[in-house]
């Protein structure tokens, strides 16, 4: 995959994340209304190619002002990728030296592999983590499960210590899988199958949006470096 | 009001340290009062999740999830306003709390709402009480 189609990609999949959750705005307050209705113009700019990189600059500075808005991201994690995600693609599309872009699209692969990486080494260190107890305290009390039945899961102590495991496990694997093209597509298969069940067990939808866009940066990183 | 770029700089250098510990989770619980002295002793629980959820209805909401995105936004205020109590974050609170009940016109005047956090071992606290305010005077636009 060659920069250009891999920035073009990026940023296609990234406005449409972005318009999505913006979408999801429009529900909401009339400030917010405005401030996301500018938001699913800007990221319709993208989609079309009109106005870049100015449509990307301009996204990036409404970023500032949505997150002046909530006093920070708006959803956590999958906001804070977003963000990351858009000031690198901007970056990579207005930086003077081929160098300067490629480091900023890069650092955006580089962080990705990191997200999985560093999120499974903080859960293996921690007992609770390596006992499964983490991840039945998340299904018994926490604020994520999308249903009640859900809390059900939490008396089934052999399954969680299951899919503890294979969670911290794959996290920490995940840089491995950059050795070639064909096991990073594994990997981002299966990372992708996790973000779909965080979904769908605990509503993270804008995670599985946004992490899906940033991949095409992990995938072009993967050749330029192997 | 906070600098954005200090608000930008934890998303360019993130620490991605998900779930790394499970700490106390925040539930929103609100009451309503016909005056601002009434004893608050009826409390709601804000948009309590449902018994079950179909896998239809799961998937439908990777495409479309405004209430509960909004609900784990509060789970963020509720966390803050614990953290340092500020008035942008009782006022995020207590306008979408309003929101929801505006359509009740025949409910008392008076809201108020507080933060009960359950730790790991089950236990219930209230951490945070807002002191009531008269419907009427919050923007819900």
């Amino acid at each position: 995959m060659s920069f250009d189609h891999a920035l073009r990609l990026t940023e296609v999949l990234l406005a449409l994340a972005l318009a999505q959750q913006s979408l999801e705005h429009l529900r909401a307050f009339r400030r917010e209304r405005i401030l996301f209705g500018a938001r699913i113009v800007l990221c319709g700019l993208v989609v079309a190619g009109v106005a870049s990189p100015w449509s990307l600059v301009a996204l990036a500075g409404l970023s500032l002002l949505i997150l002046q808005r909530f006093r920070g991201p708006y959803n956590g994690g999958s906001d804070r990728l977003g963000l990351l995600a858009l000031w690198c693609v901007m970056l990579a599309r207005v930086l003077p030296v081929d160098q300067w872009r490629e480091l900023a699209f890069g650092y955006l692969g580089v962080q990705l592999m990191l997200s999985y990486f560093i999120s499974g080494w903080v859960k293996i260190v921690n007992p609770d983590w390596r006992k499964g107890v983490a991840l039945r305290q998340v299904f018994a009390f926490s604020a994520y499960p999308v249903a009640e039945n859900l809390r059900g899961w939490s008396g089934r102590p052999g399954l969680l210590l299951a899919m503890s495991w294979a969670v911290m496990l794959f996290e920490l694997v995940f840089p491995l899988t950059m050795i070639s093209q064909a096991s990073l597509m594994v990997g981002l298969a299966i990372a992708a199958t996790f973000h779909l069940a965080n979904a769908c067990l605990f509503g993270l939808n804008r995670f599985f949006w946004t992490w899906l866009a940033a991949y095409p940066a992990i995938l072009w990183l993967q050749q330029r470096l192997f | 009001m906070p600098n954005p770029f200090s608000l930008l700089l934890p998303a360019l250098v993130p620490s991605w340290n998900f779930f790394d510990v499970i700490s106390a989770s925040p539930r929103v619980e609100y009451a309503l009062a016909e005056t601002r002295d009434a004893a608050l002793d009826a409390w709601t629980e804000f948009r309590p999740r449902p018994q079950r959820l179909s896998p239809v209805a799961m998937l439908g909401r990777l495409f479309w999830n405004p209430r509960w995105n909004e609900s784990l936004y509060l789970v963020s205020c509720a966390e803050r306003l614990v953290e340092e109590p500020t008035a942008h974050g009782e006022d995020e609170i207590f306008r979408r709390v309003a929101a929801d009940l505006a359509a009740r016109s025949d409910a008392p005047p008076w809201l108020s709402f507080r933060l009960l956090f359950i730790d790991p071992t089950g236990e219930r606290e209230v951490l945070y009480q807002a002191a009531p305010r008269l419907r009427a005077d919050i923007d819900v636009r």
